[in-house]
């Protein structure tokens, strides 16, 4: 009778213990890259709320420096001591790590509570690696066409448009630009327009213009006629119709594209949607429209993706921690702050904007440019080439742009070193 | 009996004391050198298990066109540094080593780029170079001169990182050079007084000879410094623009740790060492006639 007692509490004990180890914390670790403060401070208070959500789940927060974060990530990985959830960028690096078997693939999570048709469709191609997920789509930023409205209003001349369906033509751009373009004493005092020279909204303008960088598989390099002449057309904005001052200004003169819009050094700037976040809590009267068109009105969007690390000891906590991060709450508090622009297609439906427009941080007309976002946007080529090929592709572009090297044999160059790779 | 004898003899204590050193020693530098040399023979991202490929990694090198230009530029900035570097902290040292007013402040200025860290140093020099606001192109244009794109140009961007790296170092040959001119013993000058040379003649026939192995060891040491150049150049330029001041480290760094290709990043490694082994060879052979008195 006695062992029997015995018996029954030691069962119960151990159930008691059991449960108890089950409701124990699991500590998930998870790394992102500082792009700014803003950004930190609102990826920590996303964090925050997950965790009220999910009482037996803590996270540990690793920011790290931009330039070293996938180093760094791939020799934690070798090491066997990576994060369980990261930032991984798509450009370059989130299809090379998932063919590496680094990422664990999401599938059987993924389709349990999200819908790839929810998701705009570049942001589907972004996410598929081979067909299946490997990541899932934070949001999505692309160039846009950002301008100080004090020095259209000085000069007298109607704002740049941010309906896609109105955008200026390219020669309605460059006249405008010479408009803005304002020379004392033989120095350009205010330049009309900076950035086409830069990733981003150079592959945006060749996409406008009807051209491709890469064949539609990326298997090969393959800029025609099409896209040479875009190429063409945004080095002229420097060397024929002076509009633009030369390349790289921004980076050296110590002072990003958002300082120099507002000094009125530039009037309009081709940068990306994130720029707003910084903007939009600068005190001038910043205005948003879409790129001016070559052929048809198109930008070239990105942005990174979360991933778990394929070594994870905690599968299960880690995908609710990615499917927090690619959710609408997650999402809207950095949308709303100007930094993001949603990645689900039913967010850009008019009822819907309501909800992450702030008219503090969205300028007016930027229905137009939620317009723009929903139906205009391509990947950008970057996205599914290795990071060796891309460096060879800005490496002989740079040799058109600053060093007047002819395009046809830069295009030439490319073709002998980039092919070998892709092949 | 034995091992009390091995426990107080004196090789037994100098070995333990030296252990951590040592041990950093093993475990940081020959484990390294010697796996990246095996290295050199695989494929390998930190991954995957490693993929023996025999040479296969040196014959691709050798028709590597990217590789041969990053060659190219590190003897590019060997050459501008080093010699001019070496001349203008001999000339800094010697103008230095006489009794004038504040000469410690100077010394201690000219050695602060030294101690500075590169990566802040780069970013001032960044600004200096600037083709619009920047220092430099403003002084030029006050000689009439229109300052280059430095940093954005193909042709200057080297250049400015030579510049940089001058600069930088010249505080640190300084220091050796002062230190061995506080080594030759003033009773030569003192006879070529005698003999009626002037400063220029003492300065060529005297300070130069004489300080011989001072220049042989800073040559050395220079040549092998700028040859595995890498901290100015990457936060400077990124090797940019279109690859012109890409040096061999640069190369090694990208394609160890951006295209996760640390088989062939180890041979690039290895075949730095070989030019660096035999460039110093040769100094070693040729110096045995002239910087031994």
């Amino acid at each position: 009778m006695s062992k029997h007692v015995v018996r029954v509490c030691l069962v119960v004990l151990s159930v008691i213990l059991l449960s108890q180890a089950a409701l124990a914390q699991v500590t998930l670790q998870f790394m992102g890259w500082e792009a700014s403060p803003l950004e930190t401070e609102s990826v920590q208070r996303g964090l925050r709320r997950f965790e009220e959500l999910n009482p037996g789940i803590k996270v540990e927060y690793i920011p790290v420096g931009g330039d070293e974060y996938h180093t760094r990530l791939l020799t934690m990985m070798a090491g066997n001591a990576a994060p369980d959830v990261f930032f991984i960028n798509a450009e370059g690096y989130y299809r090379n790590f998932a063919r590496r078997g680094v990422l664990l693939e999401l599938d059987e999570y993924f389709y349990q509570s999200l819908s790839l048709d929810d998701f705009i469709p570049m942001e589907q191609d972004k996410m598929l690696v081979d067909g299946k997920i490997y990541g899932t789509s934070s949001c999505v930023v692309a160039p846009v066409l950002y301008y100080n409205k004090d020095l259209f209003d000085k000069a007298g001349l109607p704002y740049p448009p941010s309906d896609p369906k109105e955008a200026w033509t390219w020669d309605e751009f460059i006249e405008v630009a010479k408009q803005l373009t304002i020379e004392q004493n033989g120095r350009v005092t205010q330049f009309g327009v900076y950035g086409f020279e830069n990733m981003h909204p150079r592959e945006a303008a060749i996409y406008s213009n009807n051209g491709l960088i890469f064949s539609e598989d990326y298997s090969k390099l393959d800029m025609g006629p099409k896209a040479q002449e875009a190429l063409t057309k945004i080095l002229e904005l420097r060397t024929v119709h002076k509009v633009s001052p030369p390349a790289a200004f921004l980076e050296q003169s110590g002072m990003n594209a958002a300082q120099m819009l507002q000094t009125g050094r530039v009037a309009m700037v081709a940068d990306g949607s994130w720029a707003l976040q910084e903007l939009a809590k600068m005190n001038f009267s910043v205005g948003v429209g879409v790129l001016p068109i070559m052929e048809r009105p198109i930008t070239a969007g990105t942005a990174h993706l979360h991933s778990i690390w394929s070594g994870t000891k905690h599968p299960e906590e880690a995908w609710k921690l990615v499917e927090f991060l690619s959710s609408e709450e997650y999402q809207i508090g950095l949308v709303r702050e100007g930094l993001w622009m949603p990645n689900r297609a039913h967010m850009y439906e008019l009822e819907d904007r309501g909800r992450w427009m702030d008219p503090e941080v969205h300028p007016e007309g930027f229905e137009g440019i939620a317009d723009y976002f929903a139906d205009y946007v391509l990947p950008n080529p970057s996205i599914f080439v290795p990071r060796e090929a891309w460096d060879i592709f800005e490496e002989e572009l740079d040799k058109f742009f600053l060093d007047d090297q002819p395009l046809d044999k830069v295009v030439e160059n490319m073709r002998r070193r980039i092919d070998p790779i892709l092949q | 009996m034995k091992l009390r004898k091995l426990k107080y003899s004196d090789s037994f204590w100098a070995f333990i004391l030296l252990l951590p050193n040592l041990l950093g020693f093993l475990i940081f530098t020959v484990f390294p050198v010697v796996a990246s040399f095996v290295l050199s023979f695989s494929e390998w991202d930190l991954l995957s298990p490693m993929k023996f490929v025999g040479v296969s990694n040196y014959v691709n090198l050798a028709s590597d066109e990217t590789f041969w230009k990053v060659l190219w530029n590190t003897f590019y900035f060997t050459l501008g540094t080093v010699p001019i570097g070496i001349a203008l902290s001999l000339l800094l040292a010697v103008a230095l080593n006489q009794k004038i007013r504040g000469v410690k402040l100077f010394r201690a200025m000219y050695f602060l780029p030294v101690i500075s860290s590169t990566v802040a140093v780069a970013i001032v020099w960044q600004w200096l170079y600037n083709p619009h606001f920047g220092l430099l192109n403003y002084i030029l244009s006050l000689f009439g001169i229109e300052g280059p794109l430095w940093l954005t140009s193909t042709t200057w961007a080297m250049p400015a990182v030579i510049i940089t790296s001058i600069w930088k170092g010249l505080g640190f040959n300084m220091l050796l050079f002062l230190a061995g001119l506080q080594g030759i013993d003033s009773q030569f000058y003192e006879a070529a007084k005698i003999d009626g040379a002037n400063a220029v003649r003492q300065f060529f026939h005297i300070t130069v000879p004489l300080l011989a192995p001072t220049t042989f060891f800073v040559t050395v040491m220079s040549i092998i410094n700028s040859f595995q150049v890498f901290d100015q150049i990457h936060v400077m330029t990124q090797g940019g623009p279109a690859r012109s001041t890409s040096v061999l480290v640069h190369y090694l760094y990208q394609n160890a740790f951006q295209y996760f290709k640390m088989g062939y990043a180890s041979a690039i490694a290895y075949v730095l060492f070989i030019i660096i082994f035999v460039v110093t060879m040769l100094q070693f052979r040729r110096t045995k006639s002239w910087a031994i008195y």
